[in-house]
């Protein structure tokens, strides 16, 4: 058949051109791999840091890194000198050519597929980058270690990790009560979910000298039935602004909302509270602060 | 129809005016992006030191894997839809219909819960597990279509495919209640289908596996044809239909699970370039395949070059960007649809 001879050699033109495109800039890329020194720039103290995480923007902040950070995530909002930084995208989806004409000497980042991929692409273009885990307290102190000894602030880095343990300790000490609150940590009331017992805020809740109104649950974040809302004896209800802007007008909705459930010693005895979350649960230097905080709220007479 | 009539010399001719426009329309999305760069000066190479040529690191290292990765996974969605199409002979039929999409949600989920464990392989597992979720998934459909119910049709097979999309789905569900909060939105991202940088020698390896398998479609196009008439016709005329089924199938499976390891799940190009090659160019397949390739490819490259820009530095994910132009250019499709294409040639 005519008709299907032309086609199978147009098809296999099609491919051929493809394929040596392909080829082409694997070759391209393979030389650039073998021409191109690991790193340049100064290794033990790199002079142009991007950080791709608030947190992480946060410790390089107090490290007093502050002219060498270039670049940082949308979502680094504090202190704020970093919204004065050059943004690379938004935390959940780093922009890698964003980060590419930063010229980066140190690119940091947090271990997550969307940021593994970008932290990947880069190492594959030969830039140093630091990935960290960072999703517990005791992820902290290690965490700040490494950005300090990657950046050539060690000792910075040991200092800021004093500050921060004496503050957690002195805090913990401080709200050591023998009577520990139920405290009900709400994530979002409609529908209504809560931490459960295998997550951070309850880390950060034992230290405030309470205990998690949920007892432990393979589920981090439940949904929760009326029933168990009526019978987890809650004495205070923290809510997580889902917005900085509208706390005033979310404790007015949180009032109406809880006032169904009477019974509950938080709502008959007023106890309701809705926090800003980017500085108390914020994974960071200010931890100390926000555990402050969060104990003089479940605390208070 | 005389003037969709389709001859050898009328599709190399489409064909290649629709590869030359593939290629500029590569390059402009590959000179488009959130940093102006200078093409002369990336040419130059790399340079000596890290840092050196931001051009070339920009072109070479993140903006042309990234098109090239969409125009691949493009051309293989198109593909698979027109295929599915046709073998279903139902036009609501796209590559994901099959299960293959919860299929590979699933596996792509449990990669990413399973991170930790995974360690240093985590990188790759999503796309492995996401490719053995997808593939897996649609001989599970295969097989629970033509043998649980004992005869082998399209709607047994539709009917498969939709429970065990639920069924799948329903886990995806489950395991994103015991997710925390952080591997929710990874998943979550995940599922709404992203093209990201993958390395070269990735894209490389899996656009010859996707071209090797659209050539395999393109050869048996003649065949897709007699089938669109119907079972019986297409034995009448000497098609052995439950073989070139069976090879459509594997083959637009093939494809499709490649794409989603490597992007996610890219709603609408699979429904609509299809449709809308059909539309200008008419039901043949041995023009509709290739030409649907090229224009899936050409769609989603421009797709991803949106999703990048748009709102700079920050992305969006491509799927929204399919979806939201998708949509509306379906509505159209679907309302002039009963005017304009003749389903069968």
């Amino acid at each position: 058949m005519h008709n299907s001879k032309l086609r199978t050699v147009l098809f296999f033109v099609v491919i051929i051109f493809i394929a040596a495109a392909v080829s082409g800039v694997i070759r391209l890329r393979y030389c650039a791999q073998c021409a191109a020194p690991p790193v340049s720039g100064n290794k033990q103290q790199p002079q142009r840091i991007v950080s791709l995480a608030p947190n992480i923007t946060e410790i390089l902040f107090k490290l007093g890194l502050d002219d060498k950070i270039i670049a940082v995530s949308n979502d680094c909002d504090w202190p704020l000198e970093a919204l004065d930084k050059k943004k690379i995208g938004s935390f959940w989806q780093p922009n890698l050519e964003a980060v590419i004409a930063c010229k980066p000497e140190l690119v940091i980042t947090l271990w997550f597929e969307q940021q593994n991929n970008v932290a990947n692409s880069l190492k594959r273009l030969g830039y140093r980058v630091l990935t960290l885990r960072l999703e517990k307290i005791e992820e902290l102190e290690p965490a700040i270690e490494k950005i300090g000894s990657a950046t050539g602030q060690s000792k910075q880095a040991k200092k800021l990790i004093n500050i921060i343990n004496m503050q957690l300790k002195q805090s913990e000490q401080k709200f050591n009560t023998p009577t520990k609150p139920r405290v009900l940590w709400v994530v979002q009331p409609e529908p209504l979910r809560v931490a459960g017992g295998n997550t951070f805020i309850t880390e950060l809740l034992e230290l405030a000298g309470a205990q998690n109104a949920i007892s432990s649950t393979s589920i981090q974040y439940p949904g929760l039935s009326t029933e168990e809302l009526l019978t987890c004896q809650a004495d205070v209800i923290i809510q997580a602004a889902m917005n900085k802007e509208t706390i005033e007008s979310q404790k007015q909705e949180s009032m109406v909302f809880w006032s169904k459930y009477k019974n509950l010693p938080a709502v008959r005895n007023n106890r309701i509270y809705v926090v800003d979350p980017d500085t108390i649960l914020r994974l960071g230097p200010r931890i100390g602060q926000g555990l402050e905080q969060i104990g003089q709220i479940i605390h208070q007479p | 129809m005389n003037s969709k009539t389709v001859t050898a010399r009328s599709v190399a001719t489409r064909a290649a005016a629709a590869l030359v426009l593939l290629i500029l329309i590569l390059l402009f999305c590959t000179m488009t992006g959130s940093h102006p760069v200078s093409l002369k000066n990336a040419l130059t190479g790399a340079g000596d030191t890290q840092g050196h040529n931001i051009d070339y690191e920009i072109i070479f290292g993140s903006r042309l894997p990234r098109v090239l990765l969409a125009a691949i996974v493009g051309a293989a969605l198109a593909c698979a839809g027109v295929t599915l199409q046709a073998i279903l002979r139902n036009p609501l039929a796209d590559p994901y219909i099959l299960g293959i999409s919860s299929g590979a949600g699933l596996g792509g989920a449990l990669a990413i819960m399973l991170a930790s464990f995974l360690g240093s392989w985590a990188g790759v597992s999503v796309s492995v597990f996401a490719f053995v979720g997808a593939f897996g998934t649609v001989w599970l459909v295969w097989f629970i279509g033509h043998f649980a119910t004992g005869r082998s049709s399209a709607t047994s097979l539709l009917l498969a495919g939709v429970v065990i999309n639920a069924f799948f789905s329903a886990l995806i569900m489950f395991l994103t209640q015991i997710a925390k909060s952080y591997q929710l939105r990874e998943i979550w991202l995940w599922l709404m289908g992203s093209i990201t940088e993958k390395s070269l020698v990735v894209i490389g390896a899996s656009a010859a596996a996707i071209l090797l398998g659209l050539v395999g479609l393109f050869s048996i196009a003649q065949r897709l044809n007699v089938l669109t008439l119907g079972r019986a016709e297409a034995q009448g005329l000497g098609v052995a239909t439950a073989r070139t089924n069976l090879i459509a199938f594997a083959l637009s499976a093939f494809v499709t699970s490649i794409a989603v390891s490597l992007s996610g799940l890219i709603g609408f190009v699979g429904l609509i370039v299809p449709h809308g090659v059909r539309l200008i160019f008419g039901p043949d397949h041995r023009q509709l395949l290739p030409l649907s390739a090229i224009s899936g490819a050409a769609l989603l490259a421009v797709a991803d070059t949106l999703a990048r820009t748009v709102i700079a530095p920050a992305q969006l994910p491509v799927g929204i960007i399919t979806a939201i132009t998708g949509g509306p250019f379906f509505l159209i499709l679907l309302a002039r649809y009963n005017r304009k294409v003749s389903w069968v040639k």
